[in-house]
């Protein structure tokens, strides 16, 4: 491994490197936040696996510099970052648990060097958002646009109005200053590109070509990403699990860890013993 | 007993006003569980919404009263914070009412955690800030309004000087062959006449240039190391003829501390101070103009510095000392019959020294002189400056000056590349990205050398050196075009054009330094073995193969960035801005490429292989050159042999991709 490349990696992608075990375990995180989303999450593999976070370029605390608009459009880029940092790392055998718009990320990745991937596993996973003749992907086409319009017109306030929250900390001083003012920090410019490239991708034909064995982890109500998506997932990836989560909404590993944490390790161990 | 039984009545009293309080806040309150599904809400809130409470508790979730992005907003971005802070403040919503009118809301969000068999809740405060929210718009609108005015104004201000430039300067140009030919006392005196208010018309209209670049924002402070002696021994010179000639006795006093050698933007510098000393001259009768330049103060990496030009000329009235930082006006009406100028000399100055977050003072009384003065702050130039210094020494017996080189191209990548060479070389230069600019930039500096791109758009390289080749500028600066066509097909326009010389497209970059080393008087074999032995060196570094070991071999046929490396002197973030241009120029081409083959347009293929000459030089994708070549050899061959055709145009496309999927891996 030249340190100098991984060295550049770490900084590039804000990898941290935990645990104490020899498997990798990769934590990607979703759109609209960072690494920061599985602190209640990865601390219950620590023991077992080796813990790889890190933010996605232009998200937390990634390298901005390294963004362009045009190498970002669609993404395959993000998934080719994964294969870098795996690469780059010298990691193998990854068990790769990605987000949102991150478990397409690593079924891209994964088609692409399946070498690298051990297990995928899935939460709330959408290959397509929005709905097409027979295909429900929860969005009409108009919602997408008025999405986009938002993010354009920036009536959501991405910098303006999160700024005072993120950075006004004062009456949970607990957090402690690293994560107080990194929570979810994300350009506005990226974020608006990733929200294009994310909403308008397709990645329906790509699920037939996983051979990485995966869990799709579906929360009970989720707008961004219905039960229906999670079902098309499930059946279109051959050697694929599925469970039906309790949790609603779409962060479980945010609001139902516990239960997110169990069946990832349910998953795990059964494939271990087989 | 009944004391016991008051108290309690008082405390149910008590809780009927806070239940009464919660209800008929002047804020919405609401409660809602981690799926978002509401469990209580106060009468404000369903008021505002003109929903029943009953048609929300239990039935509906918070987000589904939002439009569609603000769902997906609370999805991705304002849950999560909730569950990672355990709070969110006053984070804007646009809530959907049951008539599907919009209320325009701030969210304040608390997280309850949850206690014995009681779940997790959250409690939100909700503003109503539809007033604040019609002001913004309407700000909004009114400051993009005004910003859409004003950049309307400054465009057809920047159109209009030029279209005027043009024939104007047809007009001087025969006002003054009109001179040279013999004529009468009276049509000697006309002609004259002629030329003076053409002249007059000229700066005003290179004025009015300047203002609207300034206002359009499209001028940048340069960083670059200068003389700041040499600059005022220049000024002096400069205005000594004109102060001689009205008998004004002209001083420069430059305080011993200042240093000589400064960071900075020269070139503004020079123009705020030709304004002011061109002023005092021009407003003075009798008496002296003096320029000094005193230390303020010194700092550990820089010093600010007090400039003032004096004169003991007109003065200015008290009640127009405002006005004449306005633009298009002078002290009166009077002054402007009296002693001409545009009056927007002082407005281009004060603008300029705003750029450098200072401003121009002025104090005056009538009949008796004026002060104009400024401060400014640059950063010493200091331990560089010694190999400068010795450069300089070493060259001064051969009449070394500091050349001044214009580069002009519309080619982001080429300047940049042109830029990074120019740099390593120690050498001025200023960039333009167009013939305009080129033109512009002309007139308020001297160039030693203009490297010239033949190829633009709107005005190509023939028209601009022709429009410079118009101007009477104190020096006349040698012409060098680089262009990616033959040589023998421009040789005639190059001479019609004034067009000294001529550098092949891709040039090597010693071929560059050769053209200005002879139009430089460089001690040229010693300048030149420096050069290559810093190449070695960049070569040798670049050997190591730090990044050979992953490409995979089919890539490194298609393209290496071997010359970047050695260009970006193994910093890798020069390495990084030459691969991302490169990868933005690269994705650009190819949807150019595919445009001209839809349309079987040669020339858009030609420009296409034009402009991409020196993209595809450096990172050597020969392959790709050849293919874009000869897709043009097919396309022009009658008749098309469309097989071969549809091969080479696939074959490009794959060459693209191929580069493109490189670039981004790299």
């Amino acid at each position: 491994m030249n340190n100098s490349l991984s060295a550049e990696i770490f900084k590039k992608f804000n990898v941290k490197v935990l645990g104490e075990g020899i498997q990798p375990m990769m934590f990607a995180h979703g759109y609209g936040c960072d690494q920061n989303m599985w602190r209640f999450v990865y601390p219950h593999f620590e023991k077992q696996y080796k813990i790889i976070l890190f933010d996605y370029i232009g998200g937390g605390k990634s390298d901005i510099d390294s963004y362009s608009k045009e190498k970002y459009s669609s993404l395959q880029a993000y998934a080719d970052d994964v294969i870098s940092i795996c690469t780059g790392l010298n990691l193998t055998n990854v068990i790769f648990v990605g987000h949102s718009v991150s478990a397409m990320i690593g079924v891209l990745a994964s088609n692409k060097k399946p070498s690298l991937f051990s297990h995928l596993i899935m939460i709330g996973p959408s290959p397509r958002y929005i709905n097409d003749s027979e295909y429900i992907g929860g969005f009409e086409n108009e919602a997408i646009e008025e999405l986009m319009e938002a993010l354009d017109s920036n009536y959501l306030g991405w910098s303006a109005s999160m700024a005072p929250v993120i950075m006004g900390n004062s009456d949970r001083p607990e957090l402690g200053d690293e994560l107080t003012n990194s929570f979810c920090q994300t350009d506005p410019e990226v974020a608006k590109n990733f929200a294009r490239v994310t909403f308008l991708s397709d990645n329906r034909e790509d699920l037939q070509n996983v051979i990485t064995p995966t869990l799709v982890l579906q929360c009970s109500q989720d707008v961004i990403a219905p039960v229906v998506v999670g079902d098309y997932v499930a059946k279109n990836i051959k050697n694929s699990e599925y469970k039906l989560l309790n949790a609603t909404g779409h962060c479980p590993n945010l609001s139902a860890p516990e239960e997110t944490v169990s069946a990832i390790q349910e998953y795990l161990q059964k494939k271990e013993h087989v | 007993m009944s004391k016991d039984n008051e108290s309690k009545r008082f405390d149910r009293g008590r809780l009927r006003a806070a239940l009464e309080l919660y209800d008929n806040s002047p804020c919405g309150s609401i409660s809602f569980q981690d799926d978002g599904l509401i469990t209580d809400l106060n009468s404000t809130l369903s008021n505002w919404l003109g929903y029943d409470k009953k048609e929300l508790i239990h039935i509906r979730t918070l987000p589904s009263l939002f439009k569609i992005g603000g769902q997906i907003f609370f999805e991705t971005h304002f849950f999560p914070l909730i569950k990672m802070q355990g709070f969110i403040k006053e984070v804007y919503f646009d809530i959907v009412r049951k008539d599907k009118s919009i209320l325009h809301c701030l969210i304040n969000v608390r997280e309850i955690q949850a206690t014995g068999n009681q779940p997790t809740n959250y409690q939100g405060t909700i503003l109503d800030i539809s007033d604040r929210w019609q002001y913004e718009a309407e700000i909004l609108k009114a400051k993009r309004k005004a910003e859409a005015d004003s950049k309307a104004k400054a465009d057809f201000l920047a159109t209009i000087s030029h279209e005027i430039r043009t024939p104007l300067n047809s007009i001087l140009g025969i006002g003054n062959l009109l001179h040279q030919t013999p004529l009468n006392e009276n049509q000697k005196e006309y002609a004259r006449l002629l030329l003076h208010s053409s002249e007059h018309l000229l700066s005003l209209v290179n004025n009015l240039l300047d203002l609207s670049k300034i206002e359009a924002n499209k001028i940048q402070l340069e960083q670059k190391p200068f003389n700041l002696y040499d600059l005022a021994d220049v000024l002096k010179h400069t205005f000594s003829v004109k102060a001689q000639q009205k008998s004004i006795d002209l001083h420069l006093n430059l305080d011993e501390r200042v240093p000589q050698n400064l960071l900075g933007d020269p070139v503004k510098l020079k123009q705020v101070l030709t304004n002011l000393v061109g002023n005092a001259i021009k407003f003075t009768k009798e008496g002296h103009v003096s320029i000094s330049i005193t230390l303020v103060k010194e700092y550990k990496k820089s010093v600010l510095l007090l400039f003032e030009v004096t004169d003991t000329g007109i003065g200015i009235p008290e009640e127009k000392l405002e006005a004449i930082f306005h633009e298009f006006s002078q002290a009166s009406y009077d002054v402007s019959v009296e002693f001409g100028g545009t009056g927007l000399g002082l407005t281009i100055s004060k603008k300029i020294l705003e750029l450098h977050k200072s401003n121009l003072n002025v104090s005056s009384s009538l009949n008796s002189g004026s002060t104009f003065s400024f401060n400014i702050r640059y950063k010493k130039y200091g331990r560089e400056l010694d190999e400068e210094e010795k450069v300089s020494a070493a060259s001064r017996s051969d009449n070394f000056k500091n050349i001044n080189v214009l580069v002009v191209d519309d080619n982001p990548d080429n300047i940049f590349i042109a830029a990074q060479y120019l740099e390593q070389w120690n050498i001025n230069y200023m960039t333009a990205d167009s013939g305009y600019s080129a033109i512009s930039l002309c007139e308020t500096t001297d160039f030693d050398v203009i490297l010239l791109d033949l190829q633009m758009p709107k005005m190509n390289g023939y028209e601009t050196a022709q429009e410079i080749r118009k101007r009477k500028t104190e020096k006349k600066p040698t012409i060098v075009a680089f262009s990616a066509s033959a040589k023998g097909e421009v040789q005639q326009q190059l001479l019609k054009a004034g067009i000294d010389d001529y550098l092949p497209k891709p040039f090597q970059p010693q071929h560059l330094y050769e053209t200005l080393v002879k139009y430089q008087n460089i001690d040229e074999p010693k300048q030149l073995s420096n050069i290559s032995d810093q190449e070695k060196l960049v070569e040798n570094k670049s050997k190591k193969p730090k990044f050979k070991s992953k490409k995979k071999p089919a890539v490194s046929a298609s393209f290496s960035l071997t010359r970047y490396k050695k260009m970006a002197k193994n910093k890798p973030e020069y390495l990084r801005k030459f691969r991302l241009s490169t990868l933005d120029a690269l994705i650009s081409y190819q949807k150019d490429f595919k445009k001209a083959i839809k349309k079987r347009d040669i020339e858009q293929l030609s420009n296409l292989i034009h402009t991409s000459t020196m993209s595809l030089y450096y990172i050597q994708a020969d392959n790709l050159s050849e293919l874009l070549k000869e897709c043009r050899t097919l396309l022009r061959s009658t008749p098309i042999n469309e097989q071969s055709l549809s091969t080479s145009i696939e074959e490009c496309n794959e060459e693209f991709k191929k580069i493109i999927e490189g670039l981004k891996k790299e």
